[in-house]
């Protein structure tokens, strides 16, 4: 290898490269400048796009009427200094704060509040998932310039956490810049209308590749509890992993993504300046078996799988034990889990026992399942490997298929297109077990990528949705429970682990703040020293 | 035999004949070279990331596997790209030069603007686009490689047989009642089958450095597969630290693309004397 | 020759026409759909189903067809469905990135190539024609992508003297945008510290590209060369006393250009495809990582614009290096 790169280095290429190096590079960064090295989203409209990068855009330049902040996650008011909700669980208040102001210098009033709500569910994109089932747009209204109402069709007790999901934007200027009655979404997929930290700076934009954001000094929040902030930030993402934490050990950018592969960890915590930031944040790796297939609609099929796969070697061993074994459809951190939870375990005996049993009742284990991988995503190869390695062990033949986000969830919408297994991620978008358990295995979401297991039981659609009416937190956590346990025990699918974020940063990055909403990513308590 | 002598006094044509001659024997019989052929697909999970050393010659993957195992099994999987995709592409497109270079008129003309149209765009281009539409994996990688290097046979054959038809001879015999297919298949073909040679020498080493692209991209070959371009892809998230995942498999993709180059190159010299090397 | 120009550029319609009609029957055939996709990671069924319609998948593949060829006529790409921005936009931002850095490369390997080949020629058979021709075919043979990881291994990770990515340090400022290369833009505005940042930046990956290129141009220069050395004219200068450089400079080398600047035509089409690969590995914000970035989206707008685009980059090329050939050869140039 070397003697190669010797030889190659020989050629005349190398003389080109020193002539031009010997100048020194004038690379130093000032002081007030961070460099930011995640992914951008695919668009800046916090009511279109909806994705984990979004989160770091609509954290920084927009404001919601609540907001999730801290680990563990508490859900604080926010453009909203309190709300009301009638008894029946239908009618909420919402009161506003008066001094909050938007970039262009315009008041944030109820008005941009309804606006940005009911622009959401018109569009019909992005976050609005979670709140079109249970909100009409009619039904959102202004009290008083500082208050407003919502009317929900039915009782939704995650109502409130879904909130920081709708960040409000201003409604003079986005229907200015409306075309054709578009809602403003071409203009605002380049644009920003927040009134948010930091101010997006659109003659830096350049899609994917890289946007500068400034400090918004009149943020109604104020920045009394930072000495220090960063007035300027670019984000610079930088695509290819090996690059990526080159990068950061040269101080081009003092953060990473916030899922580093482990293999990666120890290198950085052993190279000066740097070092690898760990928080348990809220994201369940989840292998998805189509319970509407045959074998898989075969419950003890169902357990041999769930018992076939090395949990502990994969995470000890493949993640180094960066993630924390998640053994069911809810975050161990958040509540709804029941106390006595059970899992299961690598059991190769247990396994070929209920193989062999389901082979007795007739279930076609000899057809090649296939099992689909985000080929961008290492740790879905890597899971489906490691299950297609046990599962041989019981003659049962599995086949990888390299896909991609967009076409696996585009297959979801059918049971009979939607693949056999799949590997992916279930994210934090609103902190409640509906953002999980319920949104995972109730009949009511089939056609959705959350509920490509195409798991039906009465009892369990029954129970969440109990659990989604039910105002009382102790009678949630009951429902939420039951649910829990009885999709276990029917093995719907594997659950592996649950995340800890891995982000790479400069030792003189300081005062971040996690939380598994947005990851840390919140610039406004950060500071960069020399 | 004349022709092969004198392939032989070439010696980097041998040296890439050897090449091509010794990569075939261990796509064949991979286990001249690996005792444990298991070991290619099955890792120790505990061994993963293993440096290069006397148990594992160019150390392991992320899986555990052995990498000179998964290089040397990967060799099959490119040999058979290079010659399936080729073949098709030859099969397609020769017929279709010879027709277009032999004939005047509508056909021949609808023909050759196809081709234009298909050379319109890099090939590389045009087999993302097919291979993303057709699904990924290793078989939708070499209809969209096949489909889209045809062309190149089209085009050669048409030169020449353009050329062909215009000599003498061609006209003698159509003079003497000899059918088109005749013609073709007897005359014109044995006339441009050197340079379809030589296209197709070189058309198998392009075809894995293509195919390579497509499995870096995700768009080719599917893991558990030992493809070469799939281990570069695979392999390059873990550098700078474990460079050998990497490392392995790019050199063997230069050594066999190299042999068929260099085998390509002697071929192009015996047959054009304009661009012979050594005078 | 106007004529020429204007007839070749009236070919390419009908041959971009074909290859958009092409793409378009590709594409609509194809199973992925971008519509869940673009709702985002918390639809409901309902709201997929509405983006379908508003996308207008659900409408026969003709109508659409005809619908796009209308607004690209009239300049529309159209809004990538994916961002919501509007297609050409992105390319328009995207392109002169890509297009500088197949310059680059096309300049690196014209002249190391024509130099190698030159030198090649006159020393033939030497250690020096021999090293140039393995390296040459070796050249040609590693995949672009594993020698530009290796490039960066060797000169950004060990001897950290080139930087690992992107056009410019992420602090500075990139100069007014004239003609979109960094390069000519810093030149003509003044800007030395960006040129010279840019120049840094562009030399890994542009050296990637330009390897399988040197060897063609080295091959094919190496081959002309000696032909024209050995031609009547050469040995009855020689006779007549000039010196051997007189005669390779001025005579030999300009009628032996002609081959190689063939060979530039189809090269642009191979740096075009490697950049492709080239760069995502260098961060390189142009086109071919946009193609990359939109076929995994599904995002079938950008994926026509951008073959589109690239077709016809590709022929305007050819028709610049026909003319080029043309302004090399008196012969050709009668011909137009």
């Amino acid at each position: 290898m070397k003697r190669f790169l010797k030889s190659f280095a020989a050629t005349s290429a190398i003389a080109l490269c020193f002539a031009v190096s010997s100048i020194a590079p004038a690379n130093a960064q000032s002081k007030d400048e961070l460099v930011w090295g995640d992914t951008l989203p695919s668009g800046l409209d916090p009511h279109v796009v909806y994705d984990v990068y979004m989160q770091t855009f609509m954290l920084n330049t927009y404001d919601g009427l609540y907001r999730y902040l801290g680990n563990p996650i508490e859900l604080v008011p926010w453009l909203a200094t309190s709300h009301e909700v009638s008894d029946d669980g239908m009618t909420w208040t919402f009161n506003l704060r008066q001094d909050a102001t938007f970039h262009d210098g315009s008041p944030l009033t109820a008005d941009d509040v309804v606006y940005s709500f009911k622009r959401l569910l018109e569009i019909g994109r992005g976050p609005s998932g979670a709140l079109a089932p249970v909100l009409k747009p009619e039904n959102i209204t202004k009290v008083d310039d500082s208050t407003v109402q919502f009317l929900l069709n039915e009782p939704y007790a995650p109502f409130l956490a879904t909130l920081p999901l709708v960040s409000i934007v201003n409604q003079e200027l986005v229907t200015a810049n409306e075309v054709n009655g578009d809602n403003g979404t071409a203009w605002l997929a380049s644009n920003e209308a927040g009134s948010g930290a930091y101010i997006f700076d659109p003659d830096t934009y350049v899609p994917q590749e890289k946007v500068d954001l400034k400090r918004n000094k009149t943020h109604f929040y104020g920045w009394s509890d930072n000495a220090d902030p960063i007035d300027v930030v670019r984000a610079y993402p930088v695509k290819e992993t090996s690059t990526r934490v080159l990068a950061l050990m040269r101080d081009d950018i003092q953060a990473t993504d916030g899922y580093l592969p482990p293999d990666q960890v120890a290198k950085i915590d052993s190279t000066d300046g740097v070092s690898v930031r760990r928080d348990e944040s809220m994201r369940v790796m989840v292998i998805r078996m189509n319970n509407s297939k045959p074998p898989f609609d075969n419950i003890n099929f169902r357990k041999c799988v769930s018992y076939a796969f090395q949990y502990d070697g994969f995470i000890n061993v493949v993640l180094k034990g960066l993630v924390s074994r998640n053994s069911g459809p809810i975050p161990n951190n958040l509540w709804g889990v029941p106390e006595d939870a059970t899992g299961y375990t690598y059991d190769p005996d247990a396994a070929k026992k209920y193989c062999d049993k389901a082979r007795e009742e007739g279930a076609p284990l000899d057809r090649t399942l296939e099992i689909h991988i985000q080929s961008e995503l290492d740790q879905t190869t890597q899971a489906a490997q490691l299950l297609q390695q046990g599962l041989s062990e019981y003659g049962v033949n599995v086949e990888l298929v390299a896909s991609t986000w967009a076409s696996l969830t585009s297959s979801t919408g059918s049971a009979e297109s939607s693949p056999d297994m799949w590997v992916h991620w279930v994210s934090t978008y609103f902190v409640d077990p509906e953002n999980w358990i319920g949104q995972m295995y109730d009949s009511s979401f089939h056609g959705t990528w959350k509920a490509s297991s195409w798991y039906k039981n009465a009892k369990v659609d029954e129970l969440l949705r109990q659990g989604r009416k039910e105002t009382d937190r102790n009678k949630r956590n009951a429902a939420y429970g039951e649910a829990y346990k009885i999709i276990v025990d029917e093995a719907a699918d594997l659950w592996i682990y649950n995340t800890i974020a891995l982000r790479g940063v400069s030792d003189r990055l300081t005062g971040i703040k996690f939380s598994p909403v947005g990851s840390g990513a919140e610039f406004r308590w950060m500071s960069l020293a020399d | 035999m004349l022709i092969f002598r004198k392939l032989l006094q070439d010696v980097p044509a041998v040296i890439g004949l050897l090449i091509l001659i010794f990569a075939t024997l261990i796509a064949i019989f991979p286990e001249l070279l690996v005792d444990n052929l298991v070991a290619a697909n099955r890792g120790n999970i505990l061994l993963r990331l293993q440096p290069p050393g006397v148990d594992h010659w160019f150390g392991t993957d992320d899986l555990g596997r052995d990498l000179f195992a998964r290089v040397v099994l990967g060799t099959r999987s490119a040999i058979i790209m290079a010659v399936v995709v080729v073949l098709a592409a030859m099969v397609i497109g020769v017929p279709l030069g010879l027709v277009a270079g032999y004939f005047d008129g509508v056909v021949s003309g609808f023909i050759m603007r196809v081709t234009d149209v298909v050379l319109a765009v890099p090939q590389l281009i045009l087999a993302i686009a097919i291979a993303q539409i057709l699904g990924k994996g290793q078989e939708s990688a070499m209809i969209a490689l096949a489909a889209t290097y045809w062309p190149f046979f089209t085009r050669t054959v048409y030169s020449e047989a353009r050329r062909v038809r215009s000599q003498l001879f061609i006209e003698a015999l159509e003079g003497l009642g000899a059918s088109r297919f005749r013609i073709m298949a007897f005359h014109i073909l044995p006339n441009v089958a050197a340079p379809v040679l030589i296209r197709a020498t070189v058309g198998m080493g392009f075809t894995i450095l293509t195919a390579a692209v497509l499995g870096f991209l995700g768009v080719g070959a599917t893991p558990p597969s030992p493809d070469w371009g799939l281990a570069i892809s695979e392999g390059r998230k873990y550098l700078p630290e474990f460079w050998w995942y990497a490392t392995f498999p790019g050199l063997a993709i230069l050594l066999l693309v190299l042999g068929f180059n260099l085998l390509g190159d002697g071929l192009r010299d015996l047959v054009d004397p304009k661009l012979r090397r050594s005078r | 020759m106007l004529r020429f120009i204007i007839i070749r550029l009236l070919l390419l319609i009908p041959v971009l026409l074909g290859l958009l009609l092409m793409t378009f029957v590709l594409l609509g055939l194809a199973e992925g759909d971008p519509a869940a996709a673009i709702a985002g990671d918390n639809a409901t069924p309902e709201q997929i189903q509405r983006i379908r319609e508003e996308l207008g998948i659900d409408k026969p593949v003709i109508a659409q067809f005809g619908a796009y060829v209308v607004n690209v006529v009239q300049g529309d790409f159209g809004v990538s469905a994916y961002s919501n921005r509007a297609v050409g936009a992105d390319i328009a931002q995207r392109l002169p990135a890509t297009l500088e850095l197949t310059f680059v490369s096309l300049l690196i390997a014209a002249v190391l190539g024509i130099g190698f080949g030159t030198l090649a020629a006159l020393w033939r058979n030497s250690v020096f024609d021999y090293l140039v021709r393995i390296v040459s075919v070796a050249g040609l043979a590693m995949a672009s992508f594993w020698i530009a990881i290796m490039l960066q291994l060797l000169f950004s990770m060990q001897l950290d003297l080139l930087p690992l990515r992107g056009r410019l340090p992420s602090g500075m400022e990139a100069p007014a945008v004239l003609t979109g290369s960094y390069l000519l833009d810093s030149l003509l505005t003044g800007r030395i510290d960006a040129f010279v940042q840019s120049l840094r930046h562009i030399l890994l990956p542009a050296l990637t590209i330009s390897l399988g290129g040197i060897a063609t141009i080295a091959r094919f220069t190496r081959s002309a060369v000696v032909t024209t050395l050995q031609t009547e004219y050469t040995t009855y200068e020689e006779a007549a006393g000039f010196p051997r450089r007189r005669i390779v400079f001025p005579y030999a080398l300009r009628n032996s250009l002609v081959t190689p600047v063939t060979q530039i035509g189809l090269l642009f089409g191979a740096f075009i495809s490697s950049a492709v690969a080239v760069e995502a590995v260098f961060d390189w914000p142009g086109i071919g990582s946009y193609l990359v970035q939109a076929i995994f989206n599904s995002d079938f707008q950008a994926v026509l614009a951008v073959t589109l685009v690239i077709g016809a980059v590709y022929g305007l090329v050819n028709i610049a290096v026909d003319l080029a050939h043309a302004l090399l050869d008196r012969r050709v140039a009668e011909r137009l």
